[in-house]
């Protein structure tokens, strides 16, 4: 079987893997962007109790190694904590990834908010906004625009930060990649492999490029 | 009755004392020219009235209703925040730097805090705003950008956005002077007109143009301390407070 026979033969499970890439980043991405607005404005508040919890749960998980943190979901915590014992590898995963990137992008949207003038915020207010009412008409859509990139650039981050979930055996790219290897002894698959996950990335940095300039209207 | 009352009103930010038991009071009707040199607490008396900044000693009165008081920084007398903030609605606030928001049209920033703060609806917000821009002589901007305005124009812009609110008095912090010296004149012939309109205004300025011909009174500030209180005529002929004699040497 000549080398190009064989990468079409694997070709159905490593796209069928790269569907699984693809699932993970995208369910955990949205997760995480959820958690990381609450987390975000909690920084910025002067609450104690909300600016703390919120500052105390960023620094950890951008202060622990992501495998570490997928590692103690899916292996210790069950353990320690028998009613958290996730079945799904791919829950476990997914959790993980939530909570890690949430830390993050709380990061990009906390810097975003914060670089809009105080002008705006002191406008709102004399005005007769809320606090609230200033943030989200005012405040967040400009801030908006501004993380849009970073927000981006990190998505690409965890699409290929996925691949750490083949260790604990979630069958995404990497991991069927490793199976082929070592199954039909063949080094040869890792080349389509890795230029699927220049497809994808490539092909949401084109995206991604076009929602920037779509933002920028009212410079 | 007074619009607003201070009582020997004091800010410090750390050791700085940067305001200094400020007692003054404006009239209904009544247009204040704040001036002084730079760094004399005139912006943060009054970011101090409007709410921008907390007072650490003294007491303001809106309408002789109490809005604050406060000792060593602590509150005295604890006013109901809602009460509170029916209180500073009756206040418009103009800034140096306009801040306008620069993603809503010149007619979405006006109708912005009418809609979401007095629950107007979007047609009559929309029927005041242009109203106001017509009043600012904007009319034909009102789908514009603030980035497609020039500073003049943003500054009336945002005068329009403070009148929405029907405020009772509005303050101006130097509302010229950011602006390229061909664009003052457009911005200070919308306040003169307000002023002759019978709105009551308090206007941090360095335009001693604009101070002479439209305003009653005359606070001049030094140091953090109100050092002269006088109707324009006597203190640009006559000024007693030998700071601001030099003062006006200086400028003038
Ligand atoms: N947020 C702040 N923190 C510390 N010092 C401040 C702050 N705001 C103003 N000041 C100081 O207070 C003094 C008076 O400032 P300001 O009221 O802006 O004066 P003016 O408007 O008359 O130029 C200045 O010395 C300024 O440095
Ligand atoms: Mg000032």
């Amino acid at each position: 079987m000549n080398a190009i026979e064989q990468i079409i033969n694997w070709m159905p499970a490593l796209v069928r893997a790269s569907g699984w890439t693809l699932a993970l980043t995208v369910t955990s991405v949205f997760a995480a962007l959820a958690i990381s607005i609450f987390l975000a404005l909690g920084k910025i508040s002067h609450k104690p109790y909300l600016k703390y919890p919120s500052s105390a749960y960023v620094f950890f998980f951008r202060g622990t190694p992501l495998l570490m943190q997928l590692f103690f979901i899916y292996y210790a915590l069950p353990n320690l904590v028998p009613a958290f014992t996730i079945k799904s590898r791919f829950m476990a995963a997914f959790i993980a990834f939530s909570l890690n990137v949430a830390a993050y992008l709380a990061e990009i949207i906390r810097a975003a908010i914060e670089s809009i003038d105080k002008g705006q915020m002191e406008a709102s207010r004399t005005l007769g906004l809320s606090y609230v009412q200033a943030m989200r008409l005012v405040i967040i859509p400009q801030a908006y625009r501004r993380m849009i990139p970073p927000i981006c650039n990190e998505f690409i981050m965890v699409l290929k930060d996925t691949s750490l979930v083949s260790i604990i055996a979630v069958t995404d790219l990497t991991f069927q990649t490793k199976m082929i290897a070592s199954n039909k002894a063949s080094q040869l698959v890792y080349i389509p492999s890795m230029i699927i996950y220049l497809i994808m990335t490539g092909f949401f940095t084109i995206i991604f490029n076009k929602l920037e300039k779509k933002f920028a209207i009212y410079d | 009755m007074s619009l607003i009352r201070t009582v020997e009103i004091s800010k410090t930010f750390g050791a700085n004392e940067v305001m200094r038991k400020v007692s003054m009071t404006a009239e209904q009707g009544e247009v204040i020219a704040v001036i002084g040199p730079s760094g004399a607490g005139k912006s943060t008396l009054l970011r101090a009235l409007c709410g921008l900044e907390t007072i650490t000693d003294g007491e303001i009165y809106i309408d002789d209703e109490l809005l604050e008081k406060r000792s060593e920084g602590r509150e005295v007398e604890k006013i109901n925040s809602e009460r509170r903030k029916e209180m500073l609605l009756r206040l418009g606030m103009v800034f140096q730097r306009f801040n306008l928001f620069p993603h809503k049209t010149a007619r979405e920033n006006i109708m912005l805090a009418p809609i979401n703060v007095k629950k107007m609806s979007t047609k009559e917000a929309e029927a005041k705003a242009n109203a106001l821009l017509d009043r600012v002589g904007l009319s034909d901007k009102a789908d514009e950008y603030p980035s497609r305005l020039s500073g003049g124009q943003q500054q009336r812009v945002a005068i329009a956005r403070a009148l929405a609110m029907e405020p009772e008095v509005m303050l101006f912090d130097e509302p010229t002077s950011a602006l390229d010296p061909e664009l003052v004149g457009e911005v200070l012939t919308v306040m003169s007109d307000l002023a002759k309109s019978g709105t009551s205004m308090i206007v941090v300025t360095h335009e001693m143009g604009f101070a002479r011909e439209a305003a009653n009174k005359v606070i001049f500030m030094c140091d953090g301390e109100l050092a002269e209180e006088a109707p324009p005529s006597e203190f640009f002929s006559n000024p007693k407070n030998p700071r601001a004699r030099q003062f006006l040497r200086s400028i003038l």
